[in-house]
Order: structure tokens, then sequence, then C-alpha cells
């Protein structure tokens, strides 16, 4: 099931900006590898999950996946053949805001080759260009 | 035997100036400690680079400043790979210093042949320890570590005389079956599932009541 959250304040959200760069979520923390995106984007819950299922099917039972995104911002459309106006459309799906330097995820217990290859395949998913990354040393 | 790092005195303040540096190689430092004056230095950026990555928390300073000095901070970029800034804190020989050390865990778990995974929870402890035997990281030789069994804090081998600042019953690693992914069973009805919105039923349930 595609992440939402439980309670919301609004149900719709403005489109926003996305400026800057992250300065916060930016290296890895819970893992030994992440993959982290070096552009902004919207990642959407269903693209969240497709990286998550891409990830584990070649993990399997070896290591351990961690998402480092939520999406928390409501994305509404207005549904097709309809005429413009007649205010704003309802919520279509959710996304996670990211900006270039955020961690999308990170891998635990499997060597780099693996951890590499298995984000290979999850970068395939990513609306948004990513990169290999490494813990930092301190 | 600490890192030898070659610094100058830097006249050079302001970030348009920090820039430059950046680009001509060399990293803005600051020293201070001890209630002497601070000072503000210039270092390579391929030895600094090189020393944290060798783990050094406590490093030699020559050339304009010749005395021993722990990295105290370090401010990195957005992509974490470049140093921006380094704070160093004066330290003698005899000085205790309380310093984070990485824990590294070394070797093939008998547990995973059994079908276990190993996790490895914490990752750095807070030490306290002489300036100059402060390890370069923690090793954990995780070759007996059975399946079902956990290393904890108060299981690190420590360097003389050195404490241990954490929780001494935390797990550093242990050695588990993989918990199952669990069964998708929520299924969105129609795909309308929304999440609550905050003061958006209650208003609808007084309504309701009146």
């Amino acid at each position: 099931m595609a992440l939402m959250p439980k309670r919301v304040k609004h149900r719709k959200s403005q489109r926003g900006r996305i400026k800057g760069n992250a300065t916060r979520g930016n290296h890895v923390v819970f893992g030994d590898f992440g993959l982290q995106t070096v552009q902004g984007g919207w990642v959407s819950a269903a693209t969240i999950e497709a990286g998550r299922i891409a990830a584990q099917q070649y993990l399997r039972a070896e290591g351990r996946l961690y998402i480092r995104i939520f999406p928390h911002k409501s994305v509404t459309s207005i549904p097709l053949e309809t005429r413009m106006g007649k205010g704003k459309g309802e919520p279509d799906f959710w996304a996670a805001v990211v900006r270039p330097g955020t961690v999308l995820y990170e891998i635990g217990g499997v060597t780099e080759a693996a951890a590499r290859l298995c984000f290979t395949r999850l970068a395939h998913k990513m609306p948004v260009k990513v990169r290999f990354i490494r813990r930092r040393a301190m | 035997m600490a890192e030898v790092l070659q610094v100058e005195v830097r006249q050079s303040r302001g970030k348009r100036n920090s820039r430059r540096m950046r680009r001509a190689g060399t990293i803005p430092a600051v020293l201070y400690g001890h209630g002497e004056e601070t000072v503000s230095l210039a270092v390579r950026t391929d030895a600094m680079q090189a020393a944290v990555r060798h783990g050094s928390h406590v490093v030699e300073l020559a050339g304009a400043v010749q005395q021993s000095a722990l990295i105290r901070e370090m401010q990195w970029d957005v992509w974490g790979k470049g140093i921006l800034h380094v704070d160093f804190a004066r330290v003698s020989a005899d000085e205790t210093v309380e310093v984070v050390v990485s824990v590294e865990l070394r070797g093939q778990s008998p547990g995973v042949k059994e079908g276990g995974i190993v996790e490895h929870l914490v990752r750095e402890v807070e030490i306290e320890c002489k300036a100059t035997s402060v390890p370069e990281k923690l090793v954990v030789n995780i070759n007996h570590l059975k399946l079902g069994e956990a290393i904890t804090v108060a299981d690190l081998a420590l360097p003389e005389g050195a404490k241990c600042h954490g929780d001494p019953v935390a797990i550093v690693a242990h050695c588990v079956l993989p918990v199952a992914a669990p069964e998708e069973e929520e299924v969105i009805e129609g795909g309308e599932a929304e999440p609550e919105v905050i003061g958006g039923r209650k208003e609808e349930e007084e309504g309701e009541a009146e």
C-alpha cells in the first residue's frame, strides 16, 4: 500500500517551489550506503513503493532497506474532459518533495557491490537523477 | 602516530574569501582552546580529507602553528563530500578528551549461515580517553556472534583507561532472523482512502448533534 499521512491539517496544498539544496536528510544515517538525489522534484507515493519493491526483490532476506522520504504533500488534479474553473481539483496522489542532496533510500548489512546493483535497479524507478553515496567517516 | 597537517595562518575572513580558498584547494579552519587566543588557519583540502578518511581524531598541526589538536567539528557541503570548515581544539598529551568514535564490525557471523542477518544498530559511541590514545575506530569481532545473540556497548573493547558514555546495555549489533514483510491486507476501496482532516470531522459531528 502506498504511503500517505494518517492525519492532515488541510486536504489540499499549494504547489510550492523547490529552492536551494537539502540541508537536512542529506547524508547516510541508518545504513551503510545511500541513494542521493541530485535534482529537486516530487517523488510520488507510488514511486516510493515501486522503489521499495524493486530493492526488496533484489535484497530478498539479506540486508535492510531504509526509506528516508515520506509523501506529505497532496497533489490535486482536475478530471479529464472537464472545463477549466470551478475551483481546485480533488487530491490525486501524495508526493514527497525532495531537494538536491536528499537521501531517498539507504541500505545496510550488504556489500558495496550488492548495494550498487540494488540501487541501480531502484534508480530506474526514480523521477530524479540520483547517485550512490557511502556513509561518511566523521 | 597522529596525522600531521600543514597549516597556514589565515588573514582573510568572510564567505567570499573562504570560497576562493576552497576553490584554490585549501579549507578554512580555526584553532581554539586552553584559554589561548583563537587563530584562523588554512589547511590543505587533500591532507584534511586523508586525515578524515583514516579516522584521525587528534592531529599534529605543523607549519605556522605547531601543536596537537582535536578535530572538534567539521562542516560538510550539501553532498556530504567536501569539507567546508574545520574546528580544531588545542589538546595536550595528558589531557582527557571526549570524542565520538565509529564502531566497525569485522568478520562473518555464524548466525548468517543459519538464516539470520546481522543488524548494526549503534554505529558511533562517545568515549572519554587520553588524547594520545584516541582510537581511529572501535573494531568489533562478530566471528562468534550466533543467531539470537547480541553485542552490547559494555562488550566493546576500549583503549586502556577509556570510559564509554553510551548506555552499556544498548545493542551494538545482533544476529536475528529477518522480519517478514507485512501482508498487504489494507486494500484501498475504490482508491479513495484519504487521511483524516484535523478538525474537519469534529465540526461535522457537532453540526449533526445540533
